[in-house]
Order: structure tokens, then C-alpha cells, then sequence
């Protein structure tokens, strides 16, 4: 309906409504369905309707019953419909009497402060300067003892008044509440002051500060990322030297020579043999020993380091993804603030250099630009699937473009395929061959992790996408490269390896091979393409082709799934070679600091910002992908293959819980009975059903939860519609009054009143004059 | 540079240790800032409490302050008089609530007084194009800025009035990720 004039009734009406423009009363009745009005004025009634609610720009009187029952009843507003706004909200809530007159009257009605706010210091305070508006707008609960002084939104004139008077009070309380108030005090500042040391006490505080200043949050965000890896790594390695080192180093086989003997070379360092295989670092060098009693043998201690390691990783990974998930997705779509962050957030009030404050500036103004460019894309969207045709060849490019992405995996899997089979072949004499021979996996997984994801910045390049959907479809493919390759490699590793004796050995050394060369390739990559394409661009600063390809920029994403793909091969390396996690450390340590080299004298600052907090939630969510294909790899290794015969922790069983049947074998009766009822499917099942009720449980209140919100906003539009309204009409009333006032007697003025046709009535009455 | 020290009362050193976060030895240091701003106007004894108030120009040429493009209405916003006039113990406040450890509505009111430049308690279009102007150096133009204003007032305003009041900007603020991290200096 359009630009109705006149009465309007109706009565049980089911099915979406749609008005516009209307003005004169208004009366519905029993309407289910979708409703949406636009720009009416006039009086509005309706009852007992039920369904969405969508009202823009009304001006008049409204009332409303029925909708959201529960929410008139009892909580936030309560009796909005009885009479007049916010009624409700003065009989309960945190914002009583509020609004009854002047701030903060009503606190003076109940709490500790009662009647202290009509003498003493604060009464002079509230009624003059700039505080007193102040009040109204900024929430104040300086009545609050516990709310810490520091907290409060005063001026320091007025927090020490209020210190001066929590003194008094607690004075004239008794001494049990005051002894529990100063422990609590007590309790607090100890607490900051830990935390405050704990902060003090993380690495590279003052580096990554500064990357932040010159290259922004992105960079920054990747340099923390490594900084949490090594604390991973860190841990892992703790646990790993605590629960399996240790037994083997004081159990150690006196048959095995050590160190260097005749047939070692330094390469035993690069391929894992000789020296280095009879050392620690591989799995051959656990025996399985008794310690004390068949409950504490070295294989179940490795077992549970194992364990124990992964376990805690879940854990910690699960959590940082989660907090990071919850700020960004928690409300969804239609909490996109990216333009008020920008605004809001941008500056860094840390700035202090004039370099670093243009810097900033231009980084503001570019991705404000790149903001309004994403804008003006969408809406070119949203006009270009009017044209079918268009859309058709669109979709085909795009189908095509997939397609090629697809060949490119097939063939870098192919590729994989191939290079295992040869290293795992005949050896050629030469040792420059056969060290080549040998690292061909390598070479090979690191170059096409390396190439390919520039040919699908490229592809992406093509599909018209928005700029920010590009940069994601190029990661997700860049991801799905990394892990699928990790994945081939060891699935064709499976089946060359199980011929061979002792092959948890073999296994290792192809792991430790992999993180090697990836270290050696993050090395050269610094000194043989970074450096000199810098020095090359400073030198020749005419030549067109050098100006086009410019100086190298750091590209934070590729980076950082470089990190995820050697901590993940860490993790399914960590079993057969379990001083990986050392290596790992000593490896991020000495990353930190050629990446540090690499940017500060190589890299120009990017002209976009990456949205760094975003991509923390991104970065942990890979890595939590990679420890599931780690799990995954281990838990079938563990299922499929047998243990060697005569080698590492595992020789004298015939898998790997044979160690854990034995400690079982000693525990008493109704501890064996329980312990083989919780491995048993008969307790599995029962538990991922009651796991699958809370999950619809929680899935089904956060929808609930939505559209709650969702009605919210709707009803404070319309609060926020009604205040306006109201205050409009008071100053009407106002105006018709006074001259009539001022003009003749009081009664003269009570007879105008009632005669007053201006509208100041209630206005439920005029709507019941519906024809 | 002993443990006597005569520039403050230790009551006095308590109350400010109360009323802001900072630590005795860091207050002494803000008093030694203050001095410096100033040393012919600001005594050195502050056991009487003297009424000194250094002038907005003095104050926004500190270094911490200097490349920061909203330094005036963060000066003038913990003023008392409203005009940028300090005394010592809004200068030590000022730095407080800018500090790491000030909390995140604490931190939020802050920002939306030092947003709101006519100081009508909303943040209306003006603001934001001036707050727009002021962080781009006037490098977008008229055209985008009017954009970006009306695209952030879209996002934010939940009451539909068409300016940001303060639940709207606290609402939308408490969301933003990395608030805590740019809205702070460090001294």
C-alpha cells in the first residue's frame, strides 16, 4: 500500500504487509507475518501481532500489544506500553530513577551512600561544571565501593573526594567489612603487579614495537605468531627431554659406540645418518627399559610425552582460535565496523617520530580508499547480476579458472610423487648426488610451495573479486597446497618405507631432512633473492623493469603458512625423531632474526595494511588444520604399521599399546574393568551423542540469542523514534500554554487545557475514531 | 635521589597512586615531565598544593603528543576549564587513563569526549569529518569524506538519530580489536 491518507482498520490479517507514506490513524488487528511500514504518521495501534517488525521513520503516537510478550513482562522494558517511555526501566535495572530528575538522583534512595549525597562534598559537585552533564551522558557508579578509583570517569579533584569519603565510610563500617575490602584491595594490586611482570618478562618486547611503529599491525602480528610458536616449542621441547630423554640418557645401551667414529662426515648432519642417527635425535636411541615396576616403563613414558604434548597443543590452539573467533564472527555479518575501526582505532597514539606519523596517515588514507573501493565493488555487484548473460560467462570463467588451479595441485602432487620414488631408489655413487637424491622431497615440496601460491595471486587476479575476497580465496588455496603436499609426501612415504628395517628411523630422518632444508631455504631466500633484488633496485633506480618489479615487501600471509607447514611437520615428525622439537627452537630463534634482518633492511613498508587482528584468528586456525593433519597421520601410522622389531622404545611389542596393556595387567580388578569399559566403543558412542545434544543445545541458544538481539535494536529504533516524539510534543504543549496562561485566570487555563485541540490529549483515544 | 623526597606528601603520593595507575616513583617522574614543560612557573614543592596551570601550547609540544593529530582536544578534553589549561593533577590523570593498564570503558569514554569536538555529547557528522580530516591531513576528498562519514555513522548508530551517542560509540568500540592497543601513550 502507497500513500494512504484517511482511517485505516483491519483485522486478522495473515501474510507479509508492506505501507509506505501513510498518514491518519492506523489499527491492526491480529496480524501474523512480516510487516513493514515506512514514514507513517499519526496515531498507530496494533495488537497481539506476531512475527518479524520493521518500522522507519514514524512520527506519532504508538502503541503496541503483544509482541515480544515476555520482554514487556519482566526485564529491560517492562511496562513500556503502560505509559509513557521508560517508565519501565525506572522500576528496575541498573538505571533507576535515573530518569526521574537530575542525575544520579535515585542513588540516593538506596546504597551505602544514602543521604550523604544531599550534604557533603559531592552535593556541590554535582550541580556545576562541566560534570554534571557529564553524569548524565557517561554511567558513573562511583557509589560502588568496589569499583577501583582509578576506574571512575572523574577528574582527579573528584576521585580523591571520593577516596576522602570511602575513607570515612570505612570508618564507620565495621572492621570484618573493612578487613575484607583492604584484602581485596590487597588481592588486586598484587595481581597487577604479577601481570605486569609477566608482561615485562615476554621476549622481544621492544623489536616488536617497533615493527609495529614502521610496518604496521599485519607485520607485527606475524612476528607474534612465531613468538607463540616458540613457546610452543619451547614446552614441547620440556616435556619431551623431562618424560623421554632423560630414561634413555641414564639407561643408555654401552654396546653402541658414540660420537664420531670411522665412517662419519659433517654430512651425516644434513641426512640423518651416521653419527647423528646413534645420537639422540632419532627414535633408535630409546630402548625400552624398566625403570621401577611395569607402570613406569620408558615406552609408556614416551608414549605419554607424546601424549601429552599433543593434548596440550589441542588445547592451547583450540583456545587462541576460539578468542579470536568469538570477536570476529560472535554477532556476525551485520556487526561489519570496519569503516568506524578505521576511523576509531587507526591512530596509533604511541607515534612519536615524523617519519613514523606519515607513515600512518598514508596508511590511513590508503585503506580508507581501498575501504570505499570495496563499497563501490559491491554495489557493482549487485547491479551486474541483473544481466544473465554476463553472469553465465562469469561463472564459466571462474569454473575454468578452478579447473586450472586444480591441474596446477594435480601436477605439483604428480611432481611429489615422483621425487619420492626416486629418493627412496637406487643411490648414485657421487655423495653431491646422493645428497641431491636424497633431498629431492624436499626441493621439491619447498619449490612448489613456493611458486605456486604466486600463480594464484595471479589466477585471483582474474575472477572479479573484491579485493579483500581475493586475498582470502588465495590463502585458502595456499593452504590446501601446503597441506595436501605435507600429505602426499607421507602417504607415498607409507608405502616405500614399510620394507625397510627399522623404518620409524627412515621416517625420521625424512622429517628431520624437511626441516632442515626448510630452514636452509628460509636462509638462502634472505641471501640470494632478498638482498640483492634490494641492492639491485637502489643502484639502478632508471632502469623501468627493476622500478616496476621494486623493492621486496613483506607479505605477511605467505609467510606465516611457511611457519604453520614446518610446525606442523614438526608435530608428525616428533614420534620417530624426538628431538625435533630442540631443532624446531633453535631453528625459530634463528628465523626470528633473518626475517628481522630481511625486513628492516630490505623491505619498503606495504602500501596496504593487512587487518592484523583478522589474520591472528586465520594464522591460528591453520595451525590448528596442520595439528589435525599431524594427528591424523599419526593416529593411522600407529593403526597400520607395526613397530620394529629391534629398534626404539616399541621393539618387544606388537603395538604401540602393548605398553599400556601391561601397566593396566598390575592396576586391581575394578580398575581393569573400568579402564577397558572407557576404551571400549560401548562408552564412545553414548558420549558423542551427549556431545552432539550440548552442541545443538549451544548452536540453537546462539540463534535464539540473534534474534533477540536482532528485536533489540529493532525496539531501541523505535524507544529512541518515540523520546524524540515526546520531547517534540512537550515543547509544543509548552508554547500552546504559556500565552494562555500568562493571558487569564486559572480556570480560563484549565478550560483551554481540556479544549486543546493541538493534540495534547492522549492520543489512544483518537485512534478508536476509525470509520 | 634518595627516599626523602619533598615534593609530595606521602599521603599525597597515596591518594594519586589510588586515583591513577601509576606507581609512586612513576608520579615523581610525571611531576619531573610537568617541571620541565615549565621550570619558572611550576614549583618544585607540591606539598601545598599550589594552583599552577601550564597554558595548551606548552603541553601539546611534548613529544609524546606532538605527531598526534587530535593532541588539542586530548589536552582540552582532561581539562578543567575545557580550553587545554592543565593543572598537575589533570596532567598526571591525562596520562593515567592513556596508560596501558586503564581499562577499556574507562579508556572509551575518553575517546568519545576527545572524538566530540563541539562537545555536544554526540557525535554528530561535523565531528566525524573533522576527526576524517584531521587523520587523512585532508588527503581524501570531499566527496570520499562524506562517504566514510556517512558509512561509519550507518554502522554504528543502533538509535537511528543519525548521530553516534555515547552507547553507540561504546557499543561499537568494545568490539573493535585493536582499541586497546592504538589508544594508549606511553610516557
Amino acid at each position: 500500500m502507497r500513500g494512504h491518507t484517511g482511517a485505516f482498520k483491519m483485522r486478522g490479517h495473515t501474510g507479509a504487509f508492506k505501507m509506505r507514506g501513510r498518514t491518519g490513524a492506523f489499527k491492526m488487528r491480529g496480524h501474523t507475518g512480516a510487516f513493514k511500514m515506512r514514514g507513517h504518521t499519526g496515531a498507530f495501534k496494533m495488537r497481539g501481532r506476531t512475527g518479524a517488525f520493521k518500522m522507519r521513520g514514524h512520527t506519532g503516537a504508538f502503541k503496541m500489544r503483544g509482541l515480544n510478550r515476555g520482554l514487556q513482562d519482566e526485564g529491560l522494558n517492562r511496562g513500556l506500553q503502560d505509559e509513557g517511555p521508560y517508565r519501565g526501566l525506572q522500576d528496575e535495572g541498573p538505571n533507576r530513577g535515573l530518569q526521574d530528575e537530575g542525575p544520579n538522583r535515585g542513588l540516593q534512595d538506596e546504597g551505602p551512600n544514602r543521604g550523604l549525597q544531599e550534604e557533603g562534598t559531592y552535593k556541590g559537585q554535582q550541580s556545576e561544571g562541566l560534570h554534571r552533564h557529564e553524569q548524565e551522558v557517561f554511567p558513573v557508579r562511583d557509589w560502588d565501593p568496589n569499583l577501583p578509583l582509578k576506574n571512575l570517569p572523574l577528574s582527579m579533584q573528584e576521585k580523591r573526594s571520593t577516596r576522602d569519603r570511602r575513607q570515612q565510610q570505612r570508618l564507620s563500617i565495621g572492621c570484618w567489612e573493612s578487613w575484607r575490602r583492604s584484602q581485596r584491595i590487597a588481592r588486586r594490586r598484587l595481581w597487577e603487579q604479577v601481570v605486569r611482570a609477566m608482561c615485562g618478562l615476554q621476549l622481544w618486547r621492544k623489536t616488536l614495537h617497533t615493527i609495529e611503529g614502521k610496518f604496521g599491525m599485519g607485520v607485527k602480528a606475524y612476528f607474534t605468531f612465531l613468538r607463540y610458536l616458540l613457546y610452543l616449542n619451547l614446552m614441547h621441547s620440556v616435556l619431551m627431554s623431562g618424560l623421554a630423554l632423560t630414561p634413555a640418557l641414564l639407561n643408555r645401551d654401552e654396546h653402541t659406540p658414540r660420537g664420531f667414529q670411522g665412517n662419519d662426515s659433517v654430512l651425516d648432519l644434513l641426512l640423518g645418518t651416521g653419527f647423528l642417527q646413534r645420537s639422540p635425535v632419532f627414535y633408535s636411541f630409546y630402548p625400552p627399559v624398566l625403570l621401577s615396576g611395569p607402570c613406569l616403563s620408558s615406552p609408556l613414558l614416551f608414549l605419554l610425552a607424546i601424549a601429552s604434548l599433543l593434548i596440550l597443543s589441542v588445547i592451547m590452539v583450540v583456545r587462541r582460535t576460539v578468542i579470536g573467533y568469538k570477536h570476529t564472527w560472535m554477532l556476525g555479518s551485520s556487526y561489519n565496523h570496519h569503516m568506524s575501526y578505521e576511523v576509531f582505532c587507526g591512530w596509533d597514539f604511541c607515534t612519536q617520530e615524523p617519519k613514523t606519523a606519515l607513515l600512518q596517515h598514508s596508511f590511513l588514507r590508503n585503506d580508507l580508499k581501498l575501504a570505499l573501493e570495496e563499497e563501490r565493488f559491491h554495489q557493482h555487484v549487485a547491479q551486474r547480476t541483473h544481466v544473465a548473460q554476463q553472469r553465465a560467462r562469469l561463472y564459466f570463467l571462474r569454473g575454468l579458472l578452478n579447473f586450472l588451479v586444480i591441474v596446477l595441485l594435480g601436477g605439483s602432487f604428480y611432481l611429489i610423487y615422483y621425487a619420492t620414488v626416486i629418493s627412496q631408489g637406487e643411490k648414485p655413487v657421487s655423495w653431491i648426488l646422493s645428497l641431491l637424491v636424497e633431498y629431492l622431497p624436499p626441493i621439491t615440496i619447498t619449490m612448489v610451495n613456493f611458486l605456486l601460491p604466486y600463480l594464484f595471486c595471479s589466477i585471483s587476479g582474474f575472477e572479479d573479486y573484491s579485493l579483500t575476497v581475493q586475498v582470502n580465496i588465495t590463502l585458502v588455496r595456499s593452504i590446501i597446497l601446503k597441506l595436501a603436499s605435507l600429505a602426499i609426501f607421507l602417504f607415498f612415504l607409507h608405502r616405500n618405507i614399510k620394507s625397510a628395517q627399522c623404518w620409524e628411523n627412515q621416517f625420521g630422518k625424512e622429517m628431520y631432512k624437511l626441516v632442515v632444508f626448510d630452514f636452509l631455504a628460509c636462509g638462502l631466500n634472505a641471501v640470494l633473492v632478498e638482498w640483492p633484488r634490494k641492492l639491485l633496485v637502489e643502484s639502478y633506480p632508471s632502469c623501468s623493469l627493476l622500478r616496476a618489479l621494486g623493492k621486496p615487501t613483506f607479505l605477511v600471509p605467505f609467510n606465516v603458512l611457511d611457519l604453520v607447514y614446518s610446525q606442523t611437520v614438526t608435530w608428525v615428525g616428533l614420534f620417530y625423531c624426538p628431538l625435533l622439537a630442540h631443532i624446531s627452537l633453535l631453528k625459530l630463534l634463528i628465523v626470528f632474526y633473518i626475517k628481522k634482518f630481511v625486513l628492516f633492511r630490505c623491505c619498503e613498508p606495504a602500501q596496504r595494511m593487512f587487518r592484523g587482528c583478522q589474520s591472528s584468528v586465520l594464522f591460528h586456525f591453520t595451525l590448528l588444520l596442520g595439528l589435525l593433519t599431524a594427528l591424523v597421520a599419526l593416529v593411522i601410522n600407529a593403526n597400520i604399521l607395526q613397530p620394529s622389531r629391534d629398534c626404539g622404545p616399541f621393539a618387544h611389542g606388537d603395538s604401540l599399546f602393548n605398553a599400556t596393556a601391561a601397566c593396566v595387567e598390575t592396576l586391581p580388578p575394578p580398575a581393569q574393568r573400568a579402564f577397558s569399559y572407557f576404551t571400549s566403543e560401548a562408552f564412545a558412542l553414548p558420549l558423542i551423542l551427549v556431545e552432539i545434544v550440548f552442541l545443538t543445545s549451544f548452536v540453537s541458544q546462539g540463534r535464539a540469542n540473534r534474534r533477540a538481539i536482532d528485536r533489540l535494536k529493532d525496539i531501541l529504533v523505535m524507544c529512541s523514534a518515540d523520546k524524540r516524539f515526546l520531547v517534540g510534543k512537550q515543547a509544543a504543549c509548552l508554547r500552546a500554554l504559556q500565552p494562555s496562561v500568562s493571558a487569564g485566570s486559572s480556570g480560563d487555563a484549565r478550560h483551554t487545557e481540556r479544549k486543546d485541540p493541538s493534540g495534547c490529549q492522549p492520543f489512544f483515544a483518537r485512534s478508536v475514531s476509525a470509520p | 635521589m634518595g627516599n626523602k623526597q619533598t615534593i609530595f606528601t606521602d599521603e599525597q603520593l597515596d591518594a594519586y597512586q589510588d586515583c591513577t595507575f601509576f606507581t609512586r616513583k612513576e608520579i615523581l617522574r610525571l611531576h619531573g615531565r610537568y617541571h620541565e614543560l615549565a621550570p619558572h612557573l611550576v614549583p618544585m614543592d607540591y606539598t601545598e598544593e599550589p594552583d599552577v596551570t601550564l597554558p595548551l601550547a606548552l603541553i601539546v609540544n611534548m613529544p609524546e603528543l606532538k605527531e598526534n593529530p587530535f593532541r588539542t582536544r586530548i589536552v582540552e578534553s582532561f581539562s578543567e576549564d575545557g580550553m587545554g589549561n592543565q593543572s598537575f593533577n589533570d596532567f598526571v590523570d591525562m596520562f593515567s587513563v592513556l596508560s596501558e593498564m586503564a581499562p577499556r570503558e574507562l579508556k572509551a569514554i575518553y575517546a568519545f569526549k576527545i572524538y566530540d569536538f563541539n562537545t555536544d555529547n554526540y557525535l554528530c557528522k561535523e565531528d566525524l569529518e573533522k576527526t576524517l580530516n584531521k587523520l587523512t591531513r585532508e588527503e581524501l576528498t570531499a566527496e570520499e569524506v562524506n562517504l566514510v562519514c556517512e558509512k561509519t555513522i550507518e554502522e554504528a548508530d543502533l538509535d537511528g538519530d543519525n548521530k553516534l551517542s555515547f552507547p553507540d560509540f561504546e557499543n561499537m568500540i568494545t568490539r573493535a580489536p585493536d582499541f586497546l592497543s592504538t589508544f594508549h601513550i606511553r610516557i
